[in-house]
């Protein structure tokens, strides 16, 4: 039920080497990171057809390794133009020509080529149709801008296709359409003019019952959702349109189909809650509760020792959602909006699951711990009474911005009072905290004399185990740093701790 | 109800310095208020997650191990100001500070191996009444600690240390007092944090290898007069500025705590 079904745009074969495929993965991340510090951060998905099944495997591995030239396409093409034979078979022939990327400049330099193309594919010929737009999927798999560009004159029919009743051409157009939206703002532009938006819901509408076509409807959604504009022209449209009840419903992984289009529902709500646009339809749209039901019931899974390749794809978007849901002004109350309180456990239980592989998502289930625990005292004293403490406290040594999380989230809990600092004080917290006191990062150091503060405003005891633990000597410590704001902290709080017993040492 | 201000949507997750600013100036320093955090979709908080979206895209994605951030332990750094040494583990870190900042002379910087050394020290050297007092009784304390015996000099101490504890003839932390040399080393850059020869004076810089060297060729005797001191902190040959004072043990010196502040 669980897992990343390897679908139809699984592109990986077996062939490929592990090694190589570590190479090909390390240098594509480095890429990508810059393409997001360069705000482009687009990717295309290319389906490899099931149709391709009936052709056999074999004839598609040997075409692919085949160089293919742009005199084969002059040749195709001129087959396309002068009419008479099959045209579907010139179109397959087409199709593996275009798998080579450097074909696709010299097929729209070529004159006439696109035009060509959109008229197979407006045509009555159904069968040419379906090749034509695998022609066109193709080209929108192109690196290169330019080819994006020339396929614009095939946007209104794609988009007219979605409205269609049969389920593998429309996630071709789909897909297709997605691709295209990656490549630049004119065309997103465009595409917005022709109502793509309300195609996509129309679309969703027809195909009521196929995951596989709302997973292609949701990627789509989600290259339009994740530019830079998306914020501002498409957000608001899906949520009037109705979009969300739709992607609420898509958050079910499916026992058959695995959780592929529950991904890109989740991406899709999680870049709608990251934009600033009102949060309220999402919440009254039962984003939160869902959210966060399927979180418990998938660490319920994980914690069966069952934890899938790729269900960190659906936790991050989840989380992320749920985060931000929290974080908003139209959430007035954390313990309305949230009201299973297994949430929480479930939230510390992948922060420890998830360490070792995403690190990242450790420190982003913390901060949604920290949007609970910030204004409810419900919640801190859900997190002391369920045992989560212990746990927190073992991330406390870590990097990466984690124990600044914790901090934070203990913080949380010492603000609401004496009897939250005492128990963190009962609960073990200042062992860990004297070593974070002398940590090299200044944010960490800041984070643990707040939280220390907090605690020993509040309780004579946690003062007293502070001063048994060797504490004062790391504060005296702190009062010689070059950093005033830390001097000024660490001597504020040697004043508050019990003299009687720091005049013992 | 706290929400993260409007006019700064990022959502500050580091949070702290900034208040920090704001704040100084008012009674407490402390600015720490639970608030919830908004996160926008291009911060960088959300990079890996949307790089590991992007590779699951692009068909690259995959477990693999060896590639993956494994979370590190914080480092740690020595908060003294001028030393600023950064440790990889909590150990190496406190070994480093009883080495070099805990029993510190508040008066003239050394440093010693143990508060018992330190407190022989100031009083030997700094009270001023110690030497009136040493005229008419024994006052010069055994270095070796639990040894009750007390002697009118210097000298006659060494000897016992040599006859009774096997002590060297150079043990390194008993350096006669000269009387200029505290005035002259007013003011003047300390090359010596450890030893108080003067021929210490002349090695500078390589002053803590010298006294490690020392210190493993009388480690036995060491051992039995300095239980707690067992370090070896050959890797901190660094010294830190004479206009910095620093270190538990300096506030046991003759000025007052309040004073230092």
């Amino acid at each position: 039920m669980w897992r990343l079904r390897t679908v139809g745009h699984k592109a990986r074969g077996p062939g490929i080497r592990s090694e190589e495929f570590k190479l090909k993965r390390r240098e594509r991340e480095k890429v990508l990171r810059q393409a997001r510090r360069d705000r482009h951060l687009v990717s295309k998905r290319l389906l490899l057809h099931d149709y391709d099944e009936e052709e056999g495997d074999e004839e598609h591995t040997r075409a692919s390794v085949k160089p293919a030239s742009s005199e084969q396409v002059v040749e195709i093409m001129c087959k396309l133009q002068t009419g008479g034979e099959d045209k579907a078979t010139a179109l397959r022939s087409l199709r593996n020509v275009l798998r080579s990327p450097e074909v696709h400049v010299a097929f729209i330099r070529l004159e006439n080529s696109v035009p060509v193309l959109v008229g197979l594919l407006s045509g009555s010929d159904a069968q040419c149709r379906v090749e034509a737009a695998k022609c066109l999927h193709q080209l929108s798999h192109s690196p290169c801008p330019n080819v994006g560009l020339a396929c614009l004159p095939a946007t209104p029919y794609l988009l007219t296709y979605l409205s269609g009743q049969r389920g593998k051409f429309t996630e071709l157009c789909l897909y297709t359409l997605g691709n295209l939206c990656a490549e630049s703002e004119p065309v997103r532009e465009r595409l917005q003019a022709q109502g793509i938006v309300m195609a996509l819901v129309s679309c969703i509408q027809n195909h009521g019952g196929s995951l596989a076509v709302l997973e292609a409807v949701a990627f789509t959604l989600s290259q339009l959702l994740q530019a830079r504009e998306g914020a501002s022209k498409v957000a608001p449209l899906v949520l009037t349109l109705g979009l969300i009840p739709h992607l609420v419903a898509g958050l079910t992984p499916d026992p058959e189909f695995g959780i592929g289009a529950a991904i890109e529902c989740a991406w899709c709500l999680h870049y709608l809650a990251s934009c600033e646009v009102d949060k309220s339809e999402l919440i009254s749209q039962g984003v939160v509760s869902r959210c966060s039901s399927l979180l418990i019931t998938l660490e319920e899974t994980v914690a069966q020792g069952d934890l899938q390749e790729g269900l960190e794809l659906l936790i991050w978007p989840l989380v992320r959602c749920l985060g931000n849901l929290l974080a908003s002004s139209a959430c007035e109350n954390t313990e309305e909006c949230v009201r299973d309180t297994r949430v929480l456990s479930a939230l510390c239980g992948f922060s420890h699951r998830v360490l070792q592989m995403h690190p990242a998502l450790t420190k982003e289930t913390l901060w949604v711990v920290n949007n609970l625990t910030a204004d409810s005292p419900a919640w801190c004293s859900a997190l002391l009474s369920f045992g989560l403490l212990p746990g927190l406290l073992q991330l406390l040594p870590l990097s990466l911005g984690i124990n600044c999380m914790v901090l934070r989230i203990v913080g949380n809990v010492a603000h609401k009072g004496s009897v939250f600092s005492l128990m963190l004080t009962q609960g073990g917290l200042l062992p860990p905290l004297c070593a974070t006191l002398k940590m090299a990062d200044p944010e960490v150091v800041t984070l643990s004399l707040e939280v220390l503060y907090l605690l020993v405003t509040s309780s004579q005891q946690a003062g007293e185990e502070f001063v048994k633990q060797n504490g004062q000597s790391v504060l005296e410590m702190i009062q010689y740093s070059s950093d005033e704001a830390l001097r000024q902290r660490a001597a504020a709080i040697v004043d508050l701790l019990p003299q009687a017993a720091a005049d013992e040492r | 109800m706290l929400h993260c201000d409007p006019a700064e949507p990022e959502g500050d997750v580091s949070g702290s310095p900034v208040d920090s600013v704001r704040v100084r100036g008012t009674s407490s320093p402390f600015t720490f208020t639970p608030r919830r955090i908004q996160i926008l979709g291009d911060h960088e908080l959300f990079e890996d997650g949307d790089i590991h979206r992007h590779l699951y895209l692009q068909d690259l994605f995959a477990t693999v191990t060896e590639d993956s951030p494994t979370p590190k332990v914080s480092e740690f750094r020595c908060h003294i100001a001028g030393c600023s040494l950064m440790f990889s583990s909590l150990d190496g870190y406190e070994q480093h500070y009883s080495t070099l900042h805990q029993h510190v002379c508040s008066t003239c910087r050394r440093c010693f191996p143990s508060r018992h050394l330190l407190d022989i020290h100031i009083l030997e050297w700094h009270d001023s009444f110690f030497q009136v007092m040493a005229e008419k009784q024994s006052m010069y304390q055994c270095l070796v600690e639990g040894c009750p015996s007390k002697f009118s000099s210097s000298n006659e101490r060494k000897d016992h240390l040599i006859r009774t504890h096997s002590y060297p003839p150079d043990f390194r932390f008993d350096r006669p007092r000269k009387n200029k040399r505290p005035k002259r080393r007013k003011g003047v850059v300390h090359t010596d944090l450890m030893d108080t020869s003067e021929e210490g004076a002349a090695d500078s810089g390589t002053v803590l290898d010298s006294w490690a060297t020392t210190h493993h060729t009388h480690h036995c005797e060491q051992r039995q007069s300095h239980p707690a001191d067992t370090g070896t902190p050959t890797q901190y040959s660094r010294r830190v500025p004479s206009s910095v004072c620093f270190g538990q043990g300096s506030v046991r010196g003759f000025r007052g705590r309040r004073e230092k502040k």
